[in-house]
């Protein structure tokens, strides 16, 4: 019964393509949730649909590398940096972002409405000319219009967490972008998942610095001790 | 061997920073470690045999280009360490950075080198982007150290616009895997298999992905659009490190572009491309111009007409001559050292009157002799006055570009012209105040000379030097560099 599920092509891809409007939706509610908990808790449950994407690729294509990729975005992504940003986010005590900038929620919906439709447009444009898999192409519609959203919550939140959490979701756009052409060795792989964490831990430190002030900051750098060091 | 030497003694020096004590031997060990890179760099030029693969595999790749840019950027870190000896002392005695944060800011700026060299080795255009992206980083975080709030507000925007514009170079990458593997049966994203099999390569998607991948190393470089986070990030940062964000790290997204171009310039897209660029170095300059001229802030100014020379490189990639580029590269040596030059004449500057506005700037002469004399040959050199070697860089580029387009060559000269004006209009402001004629208030708050700390004039005193010397005298080995990467990028 279930090996004949999992044979199933058809249906496999009808998985992916489920998988890919969940993801849109995430990243709706990224652009207009206010609080920081639930953006995390957003941006846990859109790593995992990542992950899943790509354990139904692994199912469709057998490919062990996708299978990699997908244990490997369920531990950076799913579980280490929602966890670190939500050490260090109650160590600050920013629960919650209500300011928005040039956008608010609704407006920016639309805009991504529109940059969705533009993605098609322009992608359509280049890849029309190929023989490529249909799914892979929805996969790079969704995976741009990911990405363009991020960087829509970059430009239009005010806080940095809420920022860092946009920067990430352009990040699982790209690596949307990527799974269908996963034969990136895997060290690379790795190393842009540690860039992107010392990514993560940067900015949130930095986060920590914008709202305090400067002996503040140093005080609370100790108590987290990420900088070494002894006061003096 | 040389990639995995520049590995060893990056991390090597990074243990040796971890465990050092005094900031006199932090200093050290991290000068020795750009002699070293230096010296590396020195060897694979003169006795190895290049073009070659590194370390037995296609990740990493030895040319002279890749070289060349490897020597430039451990010459300016060089200059910088020296430079950083002193003045980070002052800024700990000043109390702008904390003496705790001291190791970090140097444990970083060794990283930091060390990512920015493997950045040109990389064959690989995937690994380039991590490591162009680790240098983001670093440099974000050495903007940040000083923790004052405007500090974090520019590291942040710059980790932003930087990093999230990278993203868009990585849809690029994808791409051009795609395009490759529909050619060669198999994706690959080494530089040297894809310029080997440049003109298979179908000119629509090629344009695509070299205008994603345009998006993240133009951000990088500082090119109009993306150009926002480079002043405010230039000019916050110490001064040691500003030098090397216009001398060295403007050069990586150069590089990227360069490189990408020359894969372009084999296809049908080159046209198309080359238009492209010219279009964003005239933009470039053009903005960056007209926020020069009524500048208030020495470092900002400094800061903006590293985006106008960024606009003068893109440009001279964009010609897309043999020529030109010969010229473009010349002019990427002459602007690193030029604009360090002027950086660390505006750090000692900032020091003694502990601002960077032209309203506090006065008694330059009696009080800052060499910085000042500094900071006017330095901006004689920068706005391209004979005899200074940015001068002869720019005319032969500009002399090309009228092959294309007399209107864009006139453009670009009035530009330039205001470039000059703003550099002009700043310095004989603040060069010509002093407090005498400024009143009472100012005449009872007389300015102690700041004591500018051993080895600070160093730096600044031998790039004069060299740039003097590199304008009177075209070194023949230079030309003999500069025409075997002309020919390795596959231009003759």
């Amino acid at each position: 019964m279930i090996t004949s599920f999992l044979a199933d092509q058809a249906l496999l891809e009808d998985i992916v393509r489920i998988l890919f409007v969940f993801v849109l939706i995430t990243a709706a509610f990224i652009l207009s949730t206010r609080n920081i908990a639930s953006l995390l808790t957003v941006y846990a449950v859109q790593s995992f649909l990542l992950t899943l994407i790509a354990a139904s690729l692994y199912l469709i294509e057998g490919s062990e590398k996708l299978l990699a990729m997908a244990a490997l975005t369920l531990v950076s992504k799913v579980l280490l940096i929602p966890l670190f940003i939500n050490v260090i986010g109650e160590k600050i005590k920013i629960s919650r972002d209500l300011e928005f900038n040039y956008l608010e929620p609704t407006a920016s919906l639309l805009v991504s409405m529109g940059l969705i439709m533009l993605s098609y447009v322009f992608l359509s444009g280049f890849f029309d000319e190929y023989v490529l898999g249909k799914l892979f192409f929805v996969g790079a519609v969704i995976g741009l219009s990911l990405t363009l959203m991020g960087m829509l919550v970059i430009f239009s939140r005010k806080k940095v967490m809420t920022k860092v959490i946009g920067y990430l979701t352009m990040e699982n756009g790209v690596l949307l972008f990527g799974i269908f052409v996963a034969d990136l060795p895997f060290v690379i792989e790795i190393l842009i998942v540690i860039d992107l964490m010392i990514l993560v831990l940067l900015t949130t430190i930095l986060a920590i610095g914008l709202d305090s002030t400067k002996n503040e900051y140093h005080k609370r750098l100790q108590t987290l001790k990420i900088w070494s060091g002894r006061e003096e | 061997m040389i990639v995995l030497s520049y590995l060893a003694v990056g991390a090597i020096m990074l243990i040796l920073i971890a465990f050092s004590k005094s900031h006199r031997t932090i200093n050290a060990f991290t000068t020795l470690h750009t002699l070293v890179f230096l010296a590396i760099g020195l060897y694979a030029l003169l006795n190895t045999t290049v073009p070659a693969f590194e370390t037995g595999s296609e990740y990493f790749y030895v040319d002279h280009l890749s070289i060349y840019e490897g020597l430039i950027a451990a010459l300016l870190f060089f200059f910088a360490s020296v430079y950083a000896n002193g003045y980070v002392e002052s800024l700990i005695e000043a109390q702008e950075l904390h003496r705790n944060n001291l190791k970090i800011f140097y444990l970083i700026f060794s990283a930091l080198l060390t990512a920015a060299t493997l950045a040109f080795f990389s064959d690989n255009l995937t690994l380039f982007w991590i490591f162009a992206e680790l240098t983001t980083i670093f440099s974000a975080a050495l903007v940040a150290i000083l923790s004052a709030k405007e500090n974090i507000d520019a590291a942040i925007k710059y980790i932003f616009i930087a990093s999230g514009a990278m993203l868009f170079s990585f849809i690029g990458l994808t791409f051009l895997y795609t395009l490759s593997g529909e050619v060669l049966g198999s994706g690959s994203l080494n530089w040297t298999v894809l310029i080997e099999n440049a003109s298979l390569l179908s000119p629509k998607m090629m344009t695509a992905s070299f205008v994603f991948l345009f998006i993240g190393f133009a951000a990088k470089s500082g090119i109009f659009p993306f150009h926002t986070w480079l002043p405010d990030a230039h000019s916050k940062a110490p001064s040691a490190v500003s030098a090397i964000l216009s001398g060295v790290l403007l050069n990586i997204g150069m590089y990227g572009i360069l490189r990408m171009y020359s894969i372009v310039r084999q296809t049908q897209a080159e046209h198309l491309i080359s238009q492209f660029l010219m279009g964003f170095g005239l933009l470039t300059i053009a903005v960056a111009v007209l926020n020069m001229l009524w500048q208030n802030n020495l470092k900002m100014l400094i800061a903006f007409s590293s985006v106008e020379h960024m606009g003068v490189i893109l440009l001279g990639i964009g010609i897309g001559t043999p020529l030109s580029l010969f010229w473009t590269l010349y002019y990427v040596l002459a602007h690193s050292l030029t604009k360090a030059s002027l950086f660390f004449s505006a750090g000692i500057l900032h020091r003694q009157y502990e601002s960077n506005l032209i309203h506090d700037i006065r008694d330059i002469f009696s009080l800052q002799p060499v910085a000042g004399w500094g900071l006017i040959i330095g901006s004689f050199a920068i706005i391209g006055m004979p005899p200074f070697p940015i001068f002869s860089a720019k005319l032969f580029i500009l002399l090309e570009a009228f092959g294309f387009s007399k209107p864009l060559v006139f453009a670009v000269l009035l530009l330039l012209v205001i470039a000059s004006a703003a550099f002009a209009r700043f310095l004989i402001e603040a060069f010509t105040r002093s407090s005498k004629e400024a009143g009472i208030e100012d005449s009872e708050t007389p300015l102690l000379p700041y004591v500018v700390k051993r080895g600070m004039k160093f730096p600044l005193l031998s790039i004069i030097f060299i740039i003097l010397a590199l304008g009177v005298f075209f070194p023949e080995f230079l030309e003999t560099l500069l025409n075997k990467i002309v020919y390795e990028l596959g231009y003759l």
